[in-house]
């Protein structure tokens, strides 16, 4: 009836996952208790849930990640004491336990905070940026964010029911087939993956599609801003890459499930197989991650520099050419696999050739900043954070282009710092930075300073503290995964980097009581403008939060920097008093489509993870219903009379004209 | 979707957004585009089997009629053209193919290098 589900799933020995899994029911129930009693939930449900506006899709996603970052986060705490502690004595967490941590750890990091939160800051952003009303498919877009939350609910619920993976983040068999792996630890690892890789290939293509198709009048290609463009580079890059990935896992599943020799040892499977592919996906995978925040570096460096991106037109090319590349360096991965020189040496040189574009970058962004008025806001501190930092971990990687080098530092922590070093310095501070730069866009009201900017020094120092310690260690020949070690030499890295994790603890503590402070003070913060940075790009041409429309006209671009050459023009011709003549807007409906979807996605995520076939194909009945309710609608959209958009603009050009004119007066 | 937010940015179709012809004319081109294909085909399993040509260039002949096959299906069914308003559509087939062959191309070529650097077992089982 229950196929592999009993009792004995609970781990009732193990008090540290029983205890955090009690923890975050506790809160989850108050959490909706609260808003039951409170009577939010008709709020929640009309507003949230089923929203398809992209800008409340991507906070959604944002969100995500920020839970699912305190979670990959306490992960990490509990690895680095393990290792502090774990000296010549087993530490405190036993094997099976610590390999599940890291496991989970990459997984929770990569696919559900990376990416939901890059995904998250160009739903918010690039509609406002193109200067469009919506996406290309508002109900797809919603649909994916769910099924992304699927994948992480699921990850989630293996820490009370049954296990997770023990394999690390990819799950590379033989280890992950089930002569190894038997528990349904990588099932949950698989699963997870296939519903949120749809998740994610649905958000891609929304996202190519909008920005292909959905521009504003006069909005050339070369008069995107720069976030724009890495969008299209990374999005396009989830559309080749992400059916590797599920091809890939849909292999080890049915190896897992029916028997197939794909990956196995014996009956003539190949384990170099699956290397070759999921690192065919997995090495477009960190430029997926990376470009969106090279884009967000690039909107932030110009806006607080007073200056147009220096090199546009390179820095475009660059972004496209790493978007190529990023297809022909995936065996850096596995060098030390046995192919012989001229396999490695071309995808050695490959790897390093990558660097050239992105070195380009660096210099685009040094040469905005050269000149230019700086403010050291929040964003820009996070920015200039990311080009110290991601220029060490850049170093790192070319040298572990080098075939000879990486035979030597293969697996060894060496590998886990410089990692590290480019998806914290690189796409978290980037995340950061956006959501900093874009929160005021946003929610209406801008973000403390004073705690950013401890946040910022909290992290950035905390991060040197933690992650340079690990660079030294793998050149004392410590290799990744230990659950404990014997050489002492080794032990005051360690220890050293516990330390650190402990200050980067207290950076993400800022982060938390920033919020809380600056939704307090949030009547002194409040942006009434709609362009609290001097933006240069067209998602600072509306108020802030922006209505569910976007923008009243279709704005009408010249140039490059659309908001700043109108804001110029404007102070010129000292204000166009005309009364513009307000029209009807349609707008998608709201739709419970992704909700219910996903749903039935985990319900039959859940059963085929623990073989209970009746529920799988209930599940599966459910979602394809959903879908079908969804494809037969009758009302897909509603109208805003012309009048309420006038009046919701008026409000917005009267707070607008009192900025442009005190700035004409100064 | 509704209208107001479809802005027409430069010139560009989506398949099956392309201006309308008469239906006399347009199930004409799926006619042609049938027989093309029907012909192609025909040919394909006509080669296969035949002794008129010489016979190593069968498979050769097997591939260009591939791809031929490909080309129909594209013009015919999937309306990809040269025209201006087609330069999207044709990019994202570039891009398309350009990763499947480099995907494809290459892990043919690593998995076919996988033991170059292995010592060589059946020497040695051989030796002993």
């Amino acid at each position: 009836m229950l196929g592999k589900l009993d009792w004995s799933a609970i781990p009732i020995d193990q008090p540290i996952p029983l205890v955090a899994g009690a923890v975050v029911l506790v809160a989850i129930l108050g959490v909706l208790t609260w808003v039951v009693v409170k009577g939010h939930l008709p709020y929640l449900w009309g507003e949230w849930i089923t929203s398809v506006d992209h800008k409340r899709i991507g906070v959604m996603y944002i969100l995500l990640a920020s839970v699912m970052l305190l979670r990959g986060g306490s992960d990490a705490i509990m690895m680095r004491i393990q290792q502090a502690v774990a000296y010549q004595s087993q530490g405190y967490l036993p094997p099976e336990h610590y390999n599940q941590i890291f496991s989970a750890h990459g997984t929770i990091m990569i696919f559900f905070v990376a990416m939901p939160f890059v995904i998250g800051l160009m739903n918010l952003v690039v509609p406002l940026q193109l200067g469009v009303r919506d996406v290309a498919f508002p109900t797809l877009n919603s649909v994916g964010f769910w099924l992304t939350a699927t994948g992480a609910l699921l990850v989630n619920v293996s820490l009370v029911v049954g296990e997770f993976a023990r394999t690390g983040w990819l799950a590379f068999p033989p280890l992950s087939e089930l002569a190894y792996s038997p528990g349904v630890g990588v099932d949950y690892y698989a699963w997870s993956l296939q519903i949120s890789g749809v998740g994610t290939l649905v958000a891609g293509i929304n996202l190519v599609t909008t920005v292909l198709k959905l521009r504003t009048r006069g909005m050339n290609y070369l008069r995107m801003p720069m976030f724009c463009w890495t969008t299209l580079a990374s999005n396009l890059l989830i559309v080749a890459a992400f059916p590797i990935l599920t091809a890939t896992l849909a292999m080890l599943l049915l190896d897992r499930y029916l028997g197939f020799h794909f990956f196995t040892n014996e009956a003539g499977g190949n384990v170099m197989m699956f290397m070759n592919l999921i690192w065919a996906w997995g090495h477009p995978e960190v430029y997926i991650l990376v470009l969106p925040a090279f884009g967000i570096f690039s909107e932030v460096v110009s806006t607080f520099s007073g200056k147009a991106l220096f090199g546009y037109r390179s820095m475009v090319l660059a972004t496209m050419a790493i978007c190529v590349i990023s297809f022909m360096v995936w065996l850096h991965h596995f060098f030390t696999m046995g192919a012989g020189p001229d396999v490695n040496a071309i995808f050695g040189i490959a790897s390093m050739i990558i660097a050239i574009p992105t070195g380009v970058k660096i210099y685009n962004w040094l040469f905005t900043m050269y000149g230019g008025r700086i403010r050291f806001a929040t964003p820009m501190l996070w920015s200039v954070g990311f080009m110290v930092t991601f220029i060490i971990g850049g170093l790192t990687g070319v040298l572990v282009a080098v075939p000879p080098a990486d035979f030597m530092l293969h697996n060894s922590m060496f590998l886990v710092a410089h990692f590290h070093n480019v998806i914290i310095g690189g796409v978290l501070f980037g995340a950061f930075a956006g959501f900093e730069y874009w929160f005021p866009k946003a929610f209406g009201f801008r973000l403390d300073e004073r705690w950013g900017k401890a946040a910022f020094w909290f992290t950035f120092l905390g991060f040197y503290v933690t992650f340079m310690p690990l660079y030294i260690a793998g050149m004392l020949g410590m290799t990744r995964r230990m659950q404990h070690y014997d050489v002492a030499s080794w032990r005051p890295w360690m220890i050293v980097a516990a330390v650190g994790v402990a200050v980067l603890s207290i950076g993400v503590i800022c982060q938390i009581v920033q919020l809380v402070v600056s939704i307090r003070n949030r009547e002194a913060l409040r942006d009434r403008t709609g362009d609290p940075w001097d933006g240069r790009s067209l998602e600072w041409a509306t108020s802030s939060p922006p209505p569910v429309f976007n923008f009243a006209f279709n704005p009408d671009v010249r140039g490059e920097d659309a908001y700043w050459e109108m804001k110029a023009r404007a102070r010129q011709q000292s204000l166009e008093h005309e009364v513009p003549e307000y029209q009807d807007i349609e707008m998608p409906r709201n739709s419970p489509t992704g909700f219910v979807c996903a749903f039935f996605a985990t319900i039959m995520g859940f059963a085929l993870i623990w073989h209970i076939w009746w529920m799988v194909i209930l599940g599966g009945i459910g979602a394809f219903a959903t879908f079908v309710v969804f494809a037969w609608r009758d009302h897909d959209e509603y109208v805003i009379p012309a009048e309420q958009v006038a009046a919701i603009d008026r409000v917005n050009i009267e707070e607008r004209r009192s900025l442009v004119s005190m700035a004409g007066a100064v | 979707m509704s209208d107001q937010t479809h802005i027409p940015a430069g010139h560009d179709l989506a398949p099956g957004e392309e201006e309308q012809h008469g239906v006399g004319e347009r199930i004409l081109g799926y006619v042609v585009g049938l027989v093309l294909a029907l012909l192609l085909t025909a040919t394909s399993f006509f080669i296969a089997g035949t002794d008129l040509v010489w016979q190593p260039s069968i498979p050769v002949a097997l591939i260009v009629l591939a791809i031929a096959q490909m080309g129909v299906h594209l013009v015919f069914f999937l309306h990809i053209t040269t025209g201006p308003d087609n330069t999207n559509n044709v990019l994202a087939l570039a891009f398309g193919l350009l990763v499947v062959f480099l995907v494809v191309g290459g892990t043919v070529w690593i998995m076919a290098h996988l033991n170059a650097n292995m010592p060589p077992m059946d020497q040695i089982m051989r030796m002993q």
